[in-house]
């Protein structure tokens, strides 16, 4: 055989077996694939509102039993108005709330936005004040390892607890990554709606602040009924997380 | 019989791959992961366990095919095969091991480049048969991994007090002021652990 039709030959052949071998594994492993990231997701959620501490690795299962308990995913529209799952719009957006018993014990927020190098998302938990951040987390990033990195490490994520989304007349400011020490740069009024930047991460750090801050005014109205404890006062008159006629408002 | 094993080129190779020429600590090779990779002994292992199958595998593949390789597209051939092998551990990662798949992120995709894995592939493979093609594969993924699982090990244990995620510093060490080393948990820090090993191998145990 012709030495360049036998390379062209060659270089078919070997294309052709290692596309099918991809293939085979993409589609063949898919399905746990899809499983292990939705589960962690989950996890995500979990730890966000306190139920999974930041050292604690329970096993799927468990994960999912604590979420179908905990967790009820819902959806609003620009209103803050909870959409049934049929009438859902392209505009409305996802809400975790967290159920304790009955009650709203606080909700979630997913936070996807732009990061420096890609796409960074996580997961918001707001307490049922509508106001004071329960906790943060980040399942996934493409930041710089080590700098912008940090911001899915447990002694980040931890600034977060206890801050609040509003300033001290209740309006909303959105929650912000200073440049540096809080302590230093953010005058003592606004201290509350700041946390610490990492160092090395000053970018990052931005595009979090404003992605928060998009992210949050579009879950205004969500975060309005619940400072009024319009949510809260639903559920008490129509029962806990199973019962559909919540959304039906 | 010790003697002939001692004699038959596998051992030779075997021992080679492991100390002689060892990629990471004589040829300082595959640096970039192994700097990445070792803050913890558990994203080691399973680093090192894929680079082994990678290594293995690509060297059994490549040299079942030596003799048919068209030589003008030879490095095409390698790297494909590479590439497959590594993106097929990788999926299997993802599907099996999730959690220590998100945690060594790029890295897994990286050993395409990592130079271990081309250098066999392009030293060793292309002019040995299968059998010993594979036992040096094998060889060369453990001798990478006795490094990185070591320096991963001292970097665990002095950066957090842990081994594979267990707490082995007792509280009543940190009670007495002991306090972990920070610089451990950073890319220094391994660079002073490699550092370390091959000056332990080069000048201790002779060379």
């Amino acid at each position: 055989m012709n030495e360049q039709l036998k390379t062209i030959v060659f270089a078919f052949v070997l294309c052709l077996v290692c596309s099918l071998l991809l293939t085979a594994a993409a589609t063949g492993l898919k399905k746990r694939q899809v499983q292990n990231v939705l589960v962690d997701r989950h996890r995500n959620i979990l730890m966000a509102v306190g139920l999974i501490g930041d050292n604690q690795h329970p096993a799927a299962r468990s994960i999912e039993e604590l979420y179908r308990a905990k967790i009820k995913e819902l959806w609003v529209d620009s209103a803050g108005a909870i959409v049934p799952p049929d009438r859902r719009g392209p505009a409305d957006l996802p809400l975790y709330v967290y159920y304790e018993g009955k009650s709203i014990e606080a909700y979630v927020v997913p936070i996807d936005t732009r990061g420096l190098w890609g796409q960074i998302n996580g997961y918001l938990a707001i307490d049922k004040d509508g106001s004071t951040i329960r906790g943060f987390t980040v399942y996934h990033h493409s930041e710089t390892p080590g700098l912008g990195g940090e911001i899915e490490r447990s002694w980040f994520r931890k600034k977060f607890v206890g801050k609040k989304i509003t300033d001290q007349q209740g309006r909303f400011v959105s929650i912000a990554i200073a440049k540096g020490s809080v302590e230093q740069v953010v005058p003592e009024a606004h201290r509350i709606n700041y946390v610490d930047g990492i160092s090395g991460a000053t970018m990052t750090g931005r595009f979090l602040t404003s992605g928060f801050k998009d992210i949050l005014r579009n879950y205004e109205p969500v975060a309005v009924r619940f400072r009024q404890a319009l949510m809260k006062k639903k559920e008490s008159r129509e029962g806990g997380p199973d019962d559909r006629s919540v959304e039906e408002k | 019989m010790t003697g002939a094993w001692k004699k038959s080129e596998t051992y030779r190779a075997i021992r080679a791959a492991l100390y002689d020429s060892n990629p990471i600590s004589k040829q300082i090779l595959g640096i970039c992961s192994s700097l990445a990779v070792t803050v913890k002994l558990s994203t080691a292992i399973v680093m090192s366990l894929a680079l082994t199958f990678v290594v293995a595998f690509s060297n059994l593949v490549i040299s079942s095919m030596r003799n048919q390789i068209p030589r003008n597209i030879r490095i095409i051939v390698e790297v494909a095969v590479i590439a497959t092998l590594v993106i097929m551990a990788d999926e299997f990662l993802k599907a099996f091991l999730y959690d220590v798949s998100k945690q060594l992120s790029v890295f897994v995709g990286l050993i395409i480049t990592n130079c271990i894995v081309m250098g066999r592939a392009e030293t060793f493979a292309m002019s040995n048969p299968p059998g010993k093609s594979f036992v040096d594969g094998l060889a060369n993924g453990i001798g990478y991994g006795s490094i990185l699982c070591a320096v991963a090990f001292f970097r665990e244990l002095l950066g957090s007090g842990k081994l594979l995620g267990f707490q082995v510093i007792p509280d009543s060490f940190y009670a007495a002021g002991y306090q972990n080393m920070g610089l451990m948990l950073l890319a220094p820090g391994a660079f002073i652990m490699i550092g370390l090993f091959t000056w332990l191998e080069n000048t201790l145990l002779g060379d």
